[in-house]
């Protein structure tokens, strides 16, 4: 992925994100968390990246440090916005950021707790276009109505409150309210794993409609690597706060370099009962990322691990072109692909 | 002996709530062969876990059994009882509980209590069921955390459960389970709240265990994936009822319910990217207050046939040997009328 401002919208470099860790009575600090540690990657104009990785891998805070929710310990966030030209994140000033935040928005996980239920769809999906004082009065209102229109709710139902819809219907309003600002760039953090299986597909189809329509990069984030699969472009796998392995989805899914990656792709439970599984056996649980194994993180659980594993930390090499992992055999390893288990 | 553990006949729990009456369950039957695993596959609110919790006569008012019976053929003490003629607070429903038939669930965090220790968690259990020292519980337990592949299961059973990982609690829920050896282990989305190679592991451990110590399953769940790994049988719910019932491979490979068809047409297959949209299923789950009439997936059925599924309710019918479907485009669907 090359970095020519043209062809990218959203350029993470070396972004790091710790939290100190703090014991004793006059809690002083005695460590670091390392939740995000030292990420890189880019995404081309309408095309989606996938992040994946287990609970605890730093995804969402590595979300949230990108949208400066929380202040980066280190790193670079370049958004080139299409009004503002290429911006740092990590380094904006206040006024800055409120600019450049009309352009990137963001998706929940939860519906139900990412709507405020004292408020209507009215005040929830029009509230961006208050702020950014671009609508007022009827034009308000016929924006928003707009807007539950095209996800697929009816805009007789603004005057109602959050509580009065299903899982799958709060999804739409929270997709609304992310493109009342017509954003160029939306994080999308497991925005399907709350919804039921009929109706997840719904929404990663209006998720794909509205990229087609109003030209959106997605940043996907989700622990399903089906869905992730399916929605994206690029996917990088997060380990411990760092990417592992990043390439094209086909290239990942059938020809992984890192043996997490095997991993994860041999721990999918596939729906088909004629399948029958080779797993790969993989040890242990993730560990406790204020406390990481030395060496590659991943060593105490990898099947190939050998001496140096335990030792040296693997950097991140480019494979083959477009195609990072970082494993220290990574160009010698014959892995399976998602279909060879 | 009975070839069936536990069979399920035209089972009702209806919840008699404010706002009317809702009927969870809607009569359902099903059986689960001793040894076998069976899968019950819905979405939320189609009554999977209340049908779990009607087993052990753990549905809470204003929950309750309205129909039906729960048949279990057990050890000698409950042979053939119904266990929905048991009064649930009596000293023979305790004899099944736990004993009999165990049930582990979803959010391990929340089935433990956090101010105990783990083992004295998984005591409790023995010490209830079964006559032995303390000391003995205490090595039975240590025991059952060393089956369930339980890291240094010593160190463990002194701890509290927020010092483990999902996946450890998961194992502790689990041993605390089988520590009575029962004969039918109720796993209601025991691995939904997991990562996917904890997932993996937990999922190949009931396996491992279920073929050392011969008990039987019922699986709850809403993933086909993870319902194509563990069943033999599967019945598919929909709003109370079951609306297909089949072996896992006839299952697959001749889906017969547009509801069943549906569902396995709209979640994405790994490793077959296609590009392109999913095929969804349109609408939503209705409210189980407002249950649609005839059919209650007509609504949002592809093949819905007009004046006849919205009129008519379906009712459970063989297509194929070990292979039924509650659906009128198979057969005449044995309808009553107006119901």
């Amino acid at each position: 992925m090359a970095s020519d401002a043209t062809n990218i919208v959203l350029e993470v470099q070396n972004l790091k994100k710790y939290f100190p860790v703090s014991a004793g009575l006059l809690r002083r600090e005695v460590g670091q968390v390392k939740a995000v540690d030292g990420i890189s990657f880019s995404i081309p104009p309408r095309m989606t990246l996938g992040l994946v990785g287990e609970s605890g891998c730093g995804k969402t805070t590595a979300a949230h440090t990108i949208m400066r929710g929380l202040e980066p310990t280190g790193g670079k966030v370049i958004f080139h916005d299409r009004q503002l030209g290429a911006i740092d994140l990590a380094t904006a000033d206040k006024e800055a950021l409120f600019q450049v935040r009309r352009n990137m928005q963001m998706v929940f996980q939860d519906p139900q707790s990412s709507l405020n239920p004292r408020m209507t769809l009215l005040d929830i999906i029009g509230e961006p276009l208050v702020i950014y004082k671009i609508a007022k009065g009827q034009e308000l209102i016929d924006r928003v109505a707009q807007l539950l229109k095209r996800v697929g709710l009816r805009p007789e139902y603004m005057r109602r409150f959050p509580h009065a819809f299903s899982g799958g219907q709060r999804q739409r309003i929270g997709i609304a309210r992310a493109l009342a600002l017509n954003p160029q760039f939306i994080v999308a953090d497991e925005p399907t794993s709350a919804l039921d299986v009929s109706i997840q597909a719904q929404t990663l189809n209006l998720l794909q409609d509205l990229q087609d329509e109003f030209s959106l990069s997605y940043l996907f984030i989700a622990h399903d690597l089906s869905v992730v699969e399916h929605i994206s472009d690029f996917v990088a796998v997060m380990y411990v706060g760092k990417i592992v392995e990043r390439a094209d989805t086909h290239r990942l899914y059938h020809f992984p370099k890192h043996p997490y990656t095997e991993a994860l792709l041999s721990s999918i439970p596939r729906p088909d009962p004629a399948i029958q599984k080779k797993r790969v056996a993989i040890r242990g649980e993730l560990p406790n990322p204020a406390d990481p194994p030395k060496g590659c993180y991943f060593h105490p659980r990898c099947p190939y691990a050998e001496a140096i594993c335990a030792e040296e930390e693997p950097q991140l090499q480019e494979v083959e072109p477009g195609h990072v992992a970082a494993c220290h055999f990574a160009d010698q390893l014959t892995l399976r692909g998602v279909n060879e288990f | 002996m009975h070839p069936n553990l536990l069979e399920i006949t035209d089972l009702k729990t209806h919840f008699f709530t404010e706002q009317g009456v809702v009927p969870a369950v809607d009569g359902v039957s099903l059986q689960v062969k001793r040894g076998g695993t069976l899968g019950v596959l819905g979405e939320s609110g189609c009554g999977k876990s209340v049908t779990g919790f009607s087993i052990l006569r753990l549905v809470r008012p204003p929950g309750r059994i309205v129909g039906g019976a729960i048949r279990y053929y057990g050890r000698e003490t409950v042979n053939g009882e119904d266990l929905t003629a048991l009064d649930a607070r009596s000293e023979a429903l305790r004899q099944v509980r736990g004993a009999e038939i165990a049930m582990i669930f979803q959010e391990p965090m929340t089935s433990l209590d956090p101010l105990f220790t783990v083992g004295n968690q998984i005591m409790e259990a023995i010490l209830y069921h079964q006559d032995v020292s303390k000391a003995e519980a205490r090595k039975i337990a240590l025991e059952m955390l060393d089956k369930v592949r339980m890291p240094q299961p010593a160190d463990v059973i002194k701890q509290y459960p927020h010092q483990l990982s999902g996946g450890m609690r998961q194992r502790v829920m689990i041993a605390m389970a089988l520590s009575c050896e029962p004969q039918l282990l109720i796993a209601d989305e025991p691995t939904t709240a997991l990562d996917v190679t904890t997932e993996a592991q937990i999922l190949e451990l009931m396996r491992e265990l279920q073929d050392e110590l011969g008990m039987a399953i019922m699986f709850i769940t809403h993933d086909l994936g993870v319902i194509a790994e563990m069943a033999e049988e599967v019945a598919v719910m929909y709003l109370g009822k079951v609306v297909e019932q089949s072996d896992i491979q006839s299952l697959f490979t001749d889906p017969q319910h547009p509801y069943t068809r549906a569902l396995m047409q709209s979640i994405p297959k790994v490793g077959q990217k296609a590009a392109g949209r999913l095929e969804a299923i349109r609408g939503m789950v209705p409210s189980p207050r407002d249950i649609p009439s005839g059919c209650p997936f007509h609504p949002r059925c592809a093949s819905f046939i007009a004046d006849l599924c919205n009129v008519k309710t379906p009712r459970l019918q063989e297509t194929k040997p070990g292979h039924a479907v509650s659906c009128f485009l198979y057969n005449d669907g044995g309808g009553i009328n107006g119901v």
